[in-house]
């Protein structure tokens, strides 16, 4: 049934409107149930007689409020639908066809394309069935020919998204004319677009039936067309379909992972069709960027995918030494020079190869081996740059990957022992990449291995000292090219690192790896990332399939070839549907077509609506009534502030745990690098546990007593988990029969050790006077603990006077030894700590002497009783000391015999007359 | 109805605050609380008169000071002297142990801390006190407060019936009723009871009559219901009336001689206490 502009689905649902009077009347007619009272001063009404009996009235606002949300209740069960265009058109017999461009060109409008596409059987065809037609080629197409009903239709409506490819009209007018369909109407939704293909398509399916066109062009940006990068930035090129007022819009940098590193402006003038966004940004930022998006838009034309040409580098770096110490290693200052430009792996030499990246640096490699030298030849000769510094190994030793023969030495310049002075940098050669950078004057080269002179070594060498001798030398070999630094990589024989120049240098040096300047003609790339109809990132669909390297010139986008990244041999490469496209909208329709205003094709159901608001008058009805009958009674203060205080509490509720973790103590790690703490590794035996927790608090507090370390709270810290380097120590008491620790605790103990921590073992056995101190299971227990030599601590050791001055290190046995690491075992091993031991064993159970309870009383006997618990004490602040202090109290030891011997001269000046300060 | 141990914490707390009660103001000569001199002679510390010697009397009675004064013997007597009767009671109506919201205590309670209160003043001050028509007699001494108190708040009627001797009365209640009925009541305990004072305490409800729109309004102990489709029509007239029966109350217990002391049970107990107390002091100095 239509009434005007007014379609109803359900009519006979209407003839509930003849019961609205009843409504009224029994409404009215009906008084409010009376408020209860009580009064005991009631007897003083007794002989009052009473006025007015007339009972209030239910207000005229409750009734009116009552009969609308019946009124709503039933025409919303009539389902109206507002469909402004079917008025005075008479229902059309047959089917009728939608058409729907769905490529990537309609998604700026898509929501209003699917709105008209969902009317098309709400208005004059509402008896009818429907046909769809979708003009983006898809493998798997549906077939016009199939009949929707109304249900079917706008399920499949709803269902239809944006291809992130182009429409192909004459792909689809070709299949409708297949499927022999002759419907009796024609809706076209389109994206009013290409004239040179929609008009011939417009006339072809007019020829077919009357035909209706509903155009949504996209009317804020279309597509971005292209993109120019220099070296100054990037600029994107923006397309739009109308021309006629100026606008700007925004242009995002994104990163892969969707973060905006930038944002710039793209303005139309008024009649023009493009416009650019010029992007000012660092290389280091620009290495980041994967994407440009026209900010508020969804559509696979205004997103740029940038891929990774002649952007970041893939650099591997391979380190001969393996230092204990990582930032004083060559490679650090390798890795903090590149990291801004390329991507760097590390590994070793084989690995990376496997990788295939544009240059490898190996820093002090003297020699490579045998069986990855073959490898890396290929490589170098396939087109890498092999980059390498210089070092003492290399002097010792070298192979053939070197672009000059060298000596089997290196040249020490300045020192005691030769007339030269270090040397500065000399001028750039110009024949060398390096030409145009401006030699520093400060930096020195103290050090560098020498080449053979040679005929070619002037050719080769790419920068040289002030002397003449080579700097940095290069050679093609193949297609690639070695380059040799003479000088380590790190500040050992130079101040090169230290110096800009440096990370241009290594620029310009992977610069002359192969990166993607090679084109790969046979190289096959596969989709890794795709965009779909909306411009959002997605997993390639199964019908995918890989592209050559040279197809991407060519290729249009398509179902089989999506828009988005692939991957292949030299990196990504994107393809982008926008690709100079150009979006020319129709201006003129062919005659005889009906075209449609968004108001016309547009419907809206009603239906829905009126039902919510029922339900929302009825609501407001219930709390209504129960006011004025008064069962809402205590409606006071109290209540509404009650009821805002729940409101208020729900919706701070998620702020409240928020807040409670905020105003948590920090996490454990920040507690103890903010405060010194001790810390002992959890054993799993809780009494020894208890019993070690409570000696190091007697220590903390002994040593807040006494001296001016003051630690705080002792931490449990457990191996495998929790970070080491905070804790300048750590203690490991011994249950009875202890787990062996795992490898990897193992490991991590071993990397806290050689990074300056230092171990406390008490195996906590003891034992009588004179016998040897037994470790039995300790081996077990710590198993691949990089232990070095050790020995009982001697007797001028500085642990027997770092604070106090001691003969023995009691525990609760005494006359035990403590073990220290030997002395010329620290000079021998690699630098480790200064030369101050960095494992202490023991077997006295001192941590038991120290542990007190909460009010500090001691907590358990002692051999010696209250004197050796003091001894205790003190070799406890001593190991403190000596542990935070290193090597500094060793010093203090000699200070003594140091003054003595001043002061012996002192005597001799006293003679002389002179006076001493 | 209260707990026995509120009960007494609140009269206790009331009562530290107000000062010692002597019915006895008027006669400030006579120094032992609590006791009236009966102008006769009797056991007492107050020197009545001496009286000659006569055979009946034992021979420690003679006041040998007097007697050396001359040749006759001299027997030193004392004024008679006993405590005061206040008898307290409590209407057990359903209406009066009421209140009109959660925040408000009912009218009963109220009265019963405030005759508590005065109890444990007049019992510090030595008097006899107790429940006016209760199964036990009025006690003097510091375990007379604890029975005045379980007795106010025994369960059953007190029946209204005028004590053995002479007493002074305090009646509280909200004296809804008929004042006719009053009046017959109240001339009944004067009989034998000379004075006393009349408790009224009442809810602000009553006072204010705080009801609107269609109301069914009832009164507690009663089972007839009375519906007024306009409760404010009636205000005026209630409060109107309220106002009268106020003044004809007061009328009526000052014509019988008795003092009426009004109470809102939604004002501080304090002030109907110093009322109360204030009350009890003049109508014991009129004795």
């Amino acid at each position: 049934m239509t009434l005007g502009p007014f379609l109803f689905a359900a009519p006979l649902a209407l003839l509930g409107l003849i019961a609205l009077p009843i409504i009224w009347y029994v409404l009215r007619a009906t008084p409010p149930t009376p408020k209860e009272g009580v009064l005991p001063s009631l007897r003083l009404l007794d002989d009052v007689e009473q006025r007015e009996e007339t009972p209030a009235r239910t207000p005229w606002w409750v009734l009116a409020l009552r009969l609308a949300a019946a009124t709503a209740a039933i025409l919303g069960f009539s389902l109206p639908i507002y469909a402004p265009g079917v008025t005075g058109t008479p229902p059309v017999d047959g089917a009728v066809l939608v058409v729907v461009d769905d490529g990537w060109t309609s998604a700026g409008r898509w929501s209003e394309i699917r709105n008209v596409a969902g009317a098309a059987l709400d208005g004059t065809s509402r008896e009818t069935t429907a046909h769809l037609l979708l003009t983006a080629p898809r493998e798997l197409q549906t077939d016009p020919a199939e009949s929707l009903g109304r249900a079917d239709f706008a399920a499949r409506v709803r269902s239809l998204q944006p291809q992130p490819w182009g429409a192909d009209r004459v792909d689809a007018l070709e299949r409708l004319n297949e499927s022999g369909l002759a419907p009796a109407r024609i809706l076209w939704l389109t994206d009013g677009i290409d004239p040179e293909t929609a008009t011939p398509f417009a006339r072809a399916l007019a020829a077919k039936a009357p035909l209706s066109i509903y155009a949504a062009t996209t009317r804020g940006p279309m597509a971005i067309t292209g993109l120019n990068a220099d070296a100054n930035g990037v600029e994107t090129v923006l397309q739009r379909t109308n021309q006629a007022e100026p606008a700007s819009y925004y242009v995002s940098a994104l990163t892969l992972d969707g973060a905006a590193l930038a944002t710039a402006e793209a303005t139309f003038a008024a009649g023009e069709r493009e416009a650019s966004a010029a992007f000012d940004l660092p290389a280091a930022a620009l290495s980041r960027i994967a994407r440009f998006q026209v900010t508020g838009t969804s559509s696979a034309g205004t997103v740029w995918m940038w891929d990774s040409a002649d952007r970041s580098r893939r650099v591997g770096l391979v380190s001969g030494d393996s230092t204990a110490q990582p930032l004083l290693s060559d490679i650090h200052y390798v890795r903090k020079a590149l990291e801004p430009f390329a991507t760097i792996t590390q590994g070793d030499v084989q690995q990376l190869i496997s990788d295939n990246p544009d240059a490898i640096i190996l820093t002090d490699i003297g020699q490579i081996e045998p069986d990855a030298q073959t490898a890396v030849t290929e490589w170098v000769e396939s087109g890498g740059a092999l980059i390498r510094f210089a070092g003492p190994r290399m002097a010792a030793q070298e192979d053939t990957l070197v672009p000059a023969p060298l000596r089997r030495a290196s040249r020490a310049i300045g020192g005691a022992l030769t007339w030269e002075d270090p040397q500065p940098l000399g001028a750039f050669p110009d024949t060398s990449p390096f030409a145009g950078l401006t030699p520093p004057d400060d930096v020195l080269v103290r050090q560098q291995v020498l080449a053979r002179p040679g005929p070619d070594l002037a050719r080769r060498t790419w920068a040289r000292l002030a002397d003449g001798s080579p700097l940095v030398t290069a050679d093609q070999r193949g297609n690639g090219t070695l380059i040799l630094f003479h000088v380590t990589a790190g500040p050992d024989w130079s101040d090169l690192p230290y110096s800009g120049v440096f990370v241009d240098m290594l620029r310009r040096a992977i610069a002359a790896g192969k990166g993607e300047a090679i084109a790969d003609e046979n190289g096959l790339y596969t989709p890794v990332l795709t965009l779909d109809g909306a411009g959002r990132l997605t997993q390639p669909s199964s019908s995918a399939t890989p592209l050559q390297a040279t197809e991407f010139e060519t290729v249009d986008a398509s179902e089989v070839h999506p828009p988005g990244f692939y991957q292949g041999p030299s990196g990504t490469r994107a393809l982008n549907v926008a690709a100079d496209y150009d979006p020319v909208p129709v201006e003129s329709w062919p005659e005889g077509i009906t075209l449609l205003g968004d108001a016309e094709a547009q419907t809206v159901r009603l239906g829905g609506i009126l039902l919510a608001l029922a339900v929302v008058l009825l609501a407001i009805d219930l709390i209504v009534a129960l006011v004025l009958s008064g069962r809402m009674p205590r409606f006071s203060a109290r209540a509404v502030s009650a009821g805002v205080g729940i409101v208020l509490g729900v919706s701070l509720l998620p702020t409240v745990p928020a807040e409670a973790q905020a105003s948590d103590p920090f996490p454990k790690e920040v507690q103890a690098a903010l405060d010194m703490r001790l810390a002992y590794i959890e054993t799993g035996d809780a009494r020894v546990d208890r019993a070690t927790a409570a000696g190091l608090r007697g220590l903390s507090l002994t040593l807040y007593r006494r001296s001016s370390i003051e630690p705080d709270e002792p931490h449990s810290v457990d191996l495998e988990t929790d970070a080491l380097d905070v804790y300048p120590i750590l203690f490991l008491s011994l249950p009875d029969n202890p787990d062996p620790l795992s490898p990897l605790a193992v490991g991590r103990l071993n990397a806290y050790m050689r990074s300056g921590g230092a171990l406390f073992v008490d195996t906590r056995k003891g034992g009588a006077v004179g016998t040897s101190n037994s470790f039995d299971g300790l081996d077990d227990v710590l198993e691949g603990l990089d232990t070095p030599v050790l020995a009982p601590v001697p007797e001028d050791h500085v642990l027997t006077r770092s604070f106090y001055l001691l003969t023995g290190f009691p525990g609760r046995y005494s006359n035990r030894r403590l073990w220290i690491e030997a002395t010329g075992a620290a000079a021998r091993e690699e630098r480790r700590g200064d030369g101050v031991s960095r494992l202490f064993v023991g077997d006295a159970d001192y941590l038991a002497a120290w542990a007190v309870d909460e009010r500090g009383r001691a907590l358990y006997s002692v051999d010696g009783g209250d004197q050796q618990r003091e001894m205790a004490a003190r070799f406890g602040v001593n190991l403190i000391t000596y542990v935070l202090t290193g090597n500094y109290k060793e010093d203090q030891v000699h200070i003594p015999a140091l003054l003595k011997r001043l002061g012996g001269e002192d005597e001799d000046d006293g003679e002389d007359g002179g006076v001493i300060p | 109805m209260l707990e026995l141990s509120t009960l007494r914490a609140e009269a206790e707390r009331l009562a530290r605050q107000l000062p010692d009660l002597s019915l006895q103001a008027a006669a400030a000569d006579l120094v032992h609380p609590g006791a009236a001199g009966r102008k006769r002679s009797g056991s007492g510390e107050q020197f009545w008169q001496y009286r000659r010697y006569s055979q009946t009397d034992a021979a420690d009675q003679i006041d040998w000071r007097r007697s050396a004064r001359g040749d006759e013997y001299f027997v030193r007597e004392t004024e008679l002297e006993t405590a005061r009767t206040v008898l307290f009671w409590c209407d057990p109506s359903a209406g009066f142990n009421w209140s009109s919201g959660p925040g408000l205590e009912p009218k009963a309670d109220r009265a019963r801390v405030l005759m508590l209160t005065l109890g444990i003043v007049l019992s510090k001050a030595g008097e006899r006190i107790g429940v006016l028509g209760g199964h036990r007699s009025p006690s003097l001494g510091r375990a007379a407060p604890d029975r005045l108190a379980e007795d106010l708040l025994r369960p059953g009627a007190q029946e209204l019936k005028p004590y053995r001797s002479e007493t002074l009365s305090v009646l509280a209640s909200d004296f809804y009723e008929p004042l006719e009925v009053w009046q017959a009541n109240l001339s009944r305990l004067s009989r034998k009871t000379s004075k006393g004072v009349v408790l009224s305490v009442s809810d602000p409800a009553e006072h204010d009559f705080p009801f609107q729109g269609r109301t069914r309004l009832r009164r507690p102990g009663a089972d007839k219901t009375r519906l007024f489709g306009r409760a404010e029509t009636v205000r005026e007239t209630y409060l109107e009336r309220f106002e009268a029966h106020r003044e004809a109350l007061k009328n009526m217990a000052a014509s019988m001689g008795w003092i009426l002391v009004t109470h809102r049970s939604d004002t501080p107990a304090l002030e109907a206490a110093a009322a109360l107390q204030a009350a009890l002091a003049n109508l014991g100095a009129r004795l």
